[in-house]
């Protein structure tokens, strides 16, 4: 975190100073002779964007109060994996939303009747796939 | 979900894109036809759906501390749960999509149709595909509701469903709230 805070001033700050240069570059060494309002305006917003992270990310790193792995030389790669929701190994459900989806899509195209074929396919198997580790053996 | 945000973001881009240009192309038209906008109308029903994106993170706030449903009598909001501020975001989206549909049909009596001018086109490509994505999170509300009651004990997993709904939720009131001010405001 302490990396990546870093990173994003240092880019912020080569943006406000590509900035400059632009800016008296296009007033004093170009065929223009004056500010080039695009540019200027477009880098430093992206200088300031980059400060907004650096900033968002400097702020979370004093409030997590103490290293993450990310920080430590001798953390392993799985200590910064978190977790990150419930994954289904495999599921029937996509290829059944899919089929139906694209039920929808060729009714679109070529007759809206088959819309309404594929309207209560999407329905079922989306409800289906929403509440498969809800029902059955997975109800709790 | 965020990386979705993100094409769902370049998606209205494409929109906005479509509007401007449309407009560029024929002021004399949008001069014409945004004379028949009803902004109180639209201002009043956009102060419905923000403050609907409010009465989501309150329900998010009770998703956090793992609290599905209110602890006091009912009108005591600050003691409610999840159920309860989802079930009023509901119901406040569920307006703002009514509103829209009243708008559409007075736009229409007033000879504004998709198809009958470029003005026409671009006001219910850009709000109806809004509209769509609205009424898709509400059923996303619906459906978070009942994975709620579905389980016995409202555990983390449950929270983080009404968190990325929620995330959603706000995406749309975003996009809503720039579609307000290119289409009412600037006009």
């Amino acid at each position: 975190m302490r990396a990546n805070t870093n990173l994003f001033w240092i880019l912020g700050g080569f943006f406000l100073l590509a900035d400059a240069v632009y800016t008296i570059w296009s007033l004093f060494f170009s065929e223009f002779d004056r500010v080039e309002w695009v540019g200027t305006v477009a880098m430093a917003l992206s200088g300031i964007f980059a400060f907004f992270l650096a900033f968002y990310l400097g702020r979370t790193y004093a409030a997590q109060g103490g290293e993450g792995p990310s920080d430590l030389p001798d953390a392993n790669i799985d200590d910064g994996d978190p977790e990150m929701g419930t994954f289904s190994p495999w599921s029937w459900w996509p290829l059944i939303i899919a089929f139906g989806l694209a039920l929808m899509f060729l009714g679109v195209a070529v007759g809206v009747w088959i819309t309404f074929i594929g309207v209560p396919v999407v329905a079922v198997s989306l409800i289906g796939w929403y509440y498969e580790y809800y029902r059955g053996n997975f109800a709790r | 979900m965020i990386v979705w945000l993100g094409s769902e973001v370049m998606f209205f881009a494409g929109l906005f894109a479509i509007y401007f240009t449309l407009r560029s192309t024929s002021p004399g038209l949008w001069a014409q036809e945004t004379a028949h906008l009803n902004v109180p109308y639209a201002l009043v029903n956009t102060l419905i759906l923000v403050s609907s994106s409010f009465t989501c993170q309150a329900g998010v706030f009770a998703a956090e501390r793992l609290q599905s449903r209110r602890t006091g009598k009912l009108m005591q909001f600050w003691k409610w749960g999840l159920v309860e501020w989802f079930y009023l975001t509901f119901s406040l989206g569920a307006v703002f999509v009514t509103g829209q549909v009243f708008e559409y049909a007075n736009l229409v009596s007033e000879h504004i149709g998709f198809d009958s001018n470029a003005y026409g086109s671009s006001f219910y490509l850009t709000t109806g595909f809004h509209a769509l994505h609205v009424t898709c999170g509400l059923i996303a509300f619906l459906l978070v509701l009942g994975r709620v009651f579905a389980v016995k004990n409202f555990t983390h997993r449950e929270a983080t469903t009404a968190i990325v709904v929620s995330y959603y939720w706000h995406f749309v009131d975003v996009v809503w709230i720039g579609l307000f001010l290119v289409i009412y405001v600037l006009k």
